[in-house]
């Protein structure tokens, strides 16, 4: 079968066989990366902190833009890491990565080690604690919920009601909360909640269709081929209202509604609004351990506190301490095709990385 | 005058910490208490300082709308970018007094009542207001109440254990000359009188187009005063 390979692939080949990886974060990019790697014939153990794998995507409904289940995708994955032969280790949450005559140790809180030849981290992201923006009443207000609770909600009961088990009648989707506002110290954008807040508007609309939902925005960022036909979409067939205003701030009423105070920026007035329920669309931030990872090693953050890449075109994926790998949202916001692809071609990266380690008999 | 301006506003250090840029959110105009009221809308005022539009900008200080805020910085609170509104808005009034542009402006025009009032009541007591200089025909805000007050000031006052134009410590306290002095130094040294003079220097010029004129000749304040008074 080897008869077509030149005998520096086989060598190679052979010595990849001995190699192992070490995958940092369970979520879909550390499984996508680890079962790739298992299949090209390298040891791998991924190390997801939870019980289980599959990261955020646990919590979700439904995703954008095909309303696809979350549970497929994780139930795949699963699949694979699986079959490839990957070593899965739950329960284990990483805080240190030490790096030793070219080789990294891995340790937890615990007295758990982990030697590998090569890591990627794929710690994933953290989401924004909405009671920091104290103006907007979440952990206050009761029916102040967020984007993530709007998923948990769902897929726990399938429904959306109000804290006085009303079905609400008007519900407001509030952009870029935690994202693109240096009050929070957060000045990029999220990425992925302007489409989460149309998706999740097309949802309420197919569950009560006599509600009224509007979307309180400052751009909308639809860069997704599927995204703009979602949102004529939520226009045209189910009403959805977009107002180009961002919230100031919500205060809670009597009877617990909420009332609004945004500027109707197109209008070029200030604007009131009394509404059931209001959903903060959460951004996306670095994740708790990051700063831990970072430190006995010469990883950095970029300066919106994520993994710093070498380079951010031609080699995202590698880290500034040699070996060191990342994959997905440990890097920046991404969907979840893009954190697919991203993770792949950090495993691309570090089989290259290995082949031409020169530490370990390589070339 | 038009091309100075926009090199006229930067060189206020105010708007260097008030104006970053502006990303056109409205969060400042949605929590701002003068936009609930007025034709007003600080979100626009800072995009069109942004801007750099001179005609704009000409425009603004030529308005009214410079006027109604009430410096309350509510919006540094809350924006996003970490601007401030507010303090844009106090670079555009100074640029508008220091130009004259505000005597084209009704609300712009009242900064001569208000220099000729809360200015030199600082200058001649020590106080922006004063109970002895509240006429109660000329402060109806006071309520009917005030009368009575004002009639038996001195009564009034020492009930409530201050010391009204007494020498010695305590409130409503005679200024003393040194002090009074001190303050005149401070206003004449930080440019402060300077720019009471810039006010009606403008102000006489608007008086005489608006045609009050006293037999020398000159500009008659009392009558442009009556008028601004009548214009409110
Ligand atoms: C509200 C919301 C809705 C979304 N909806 C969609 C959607 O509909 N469609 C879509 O395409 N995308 C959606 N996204 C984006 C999607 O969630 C991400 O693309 C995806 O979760 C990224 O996967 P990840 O593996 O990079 O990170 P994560 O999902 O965060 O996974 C990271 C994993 O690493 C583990 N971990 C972290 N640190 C350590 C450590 N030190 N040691 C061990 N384990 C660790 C975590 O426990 C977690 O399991 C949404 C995002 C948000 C915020
Ligand atoms: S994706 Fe939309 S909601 Fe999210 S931070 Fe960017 S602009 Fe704001
Ligand atoms: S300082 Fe002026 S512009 Fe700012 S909120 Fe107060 S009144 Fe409005
Ligand atoms: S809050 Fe700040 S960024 Fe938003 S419109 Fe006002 S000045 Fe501009």
């Amino acid at each position: 079968m080897n008869r077509f390979l030149p005998d520096v692939l086989i060598h190679t080949t052979e010595m990849m066989k001995n190699k192992h990886v070490a995958v940092i974060g369970g979520g879909i990019a550390g499984m996508e990366a680890a079962s790739v790697l298992a299949r090209q014939g390298l040891k791998v153990t991924l190390v997801e902190k939870q019980k289980a794998t599959g990261g955020k995507l646990n919590d979700w409904h439904h995703l954008f833009p095909d309303f696809s289940s979350p549970g497929v995708v994780v139930e795949n994955l699963d699949k694979k890491t699986v079959r490839a032969g990957v070593n899965v280790v739950c329960h284990t949450e990483i805080s240190h990565i030490e790096r030793n005559n070219g080789r990294f140790e891995l340790s937890d809180q615990r007295d758990v080690k982990i030697f590998a030849d090569a890591v990627i981290v794929a710690s994933g992201f953290h989401v924004f604690d909405a009671t920091l923006k104290e103006e907007y009443g979440y952990g206050l207000f009761s029916n102040v919920i967020t984007s993530v609770d709007f998923e948990r909600r769902m897929k726990k009961h399938g429904k959306l009601l109000t804290l006085q088990g009303t079905e609400p009648r008007r519900v407001a989707i509030i952009h870029c909360v935690g994202s693109r506002d240096a009050k929070v110290g957060n000045i990029y954008c999220s990425k992925v909640c302007c489409i989460t807040g149309i998706k999740q508007a097309i949802e309420i609309n197919k569950m009560l269709p006599e509600c009224e939902v509007f979307c309180f925005y400052m751009d909308l960022r639809l860069y997704g081929s599927k995204f703009d036909s979602l949102y004529l979409e939520a226009q045209k067939r189910h009403k959805i209202q977009f107002i180009r205003g961002r919230l100031s701030e919500a205060a809670e009423r009597p009877d617990k509604s909420l009332q609004l105070k945004a500027e109707d920026t197109l209008q070029g007035r200030p604007l009131r609004m009394n509404v059931d329920l209001v959903i903060l669309l959460v951004g996306m931030e670095p994740a708790l351990s990051n700063s831990s990872l970072m430190r006995n090693n010469q990883m950095k953050p970029d300066e919106n506190g994520f993994f710093r890449s070498v380079n951010m075109h031609e080699a995202r994926n590698v880290g500034t301490q040699e070996g060191i790998f990342m994959a997905g949202t440990a890097i920046c916001p991404m969907a979840v095709n893009e954190t697919l692809e991203n993770a792949r071609s950090a495993a691309l990266e570090v089989m290259n990385f290995l082949r031409t380690d020169k530490n370990h008999g390589g070339f | 005058m038009h091309s100075k301006l926009n090199s006229l506003l930067k060189s206020d250090v105010r708007l260097e910490e008030g104006l970053t840029a502006c990303m056109n959110c409205g969060i400042c105009t949605a929590i701002c208490p003068a936009a609930e009221y007025f034709e007003y809308d600080p979100r626009s005022i800072a995009v069109t300082v942004q801007s750099g539009n001179e005609e704009e900008i000409a425009t603004l200080l030529e308005s009214d709308t410079i006027w109604y805020c009430g410096q309350c910085m509510s919006c540094k609170t809350r924006c996003p970018r970490n601007n401030c509104p507010g303090l844009i808005i106090s670079v555009l009034r100074k640029v508008s007094q220091e130009t004259g542009a505000f005597v084209q402006s009704r609300m712009g025009r009242q900064q001569y009542l208000i220099v000729k009032n809360i200015g030199m009541n600082i200058l001649n007591y020590g106080y922006c207001v004063h109970p002895t200089i509240l006429m109660p025909e000329n402060h109806p805000e006071q309520g009917p109440v005030w009368k009575w007050v004002y009639e038996n000031m001195g009564e009034v006052y020492a009930s409530v254990g201050a010391n009204l134009n007494g020498d010695g410590p305590g409130a409503m306290r005679k200024i003393s000359g040194a002090d009074l002095g001190e303050l005149h130094r401070i206003f004449k040294e930080s440019g402060g009188l300077k720019f009471y003079e810039t006010i009606e220097h403008f102000s006489k010029i608007k008086a005489l187009e608006l045609g009050f004129v006293n037999e020398n000749g000159e500009a008659d304040m009392e009558k442009y005063t009556q008028h601004l008074l009548q214009e409110i």
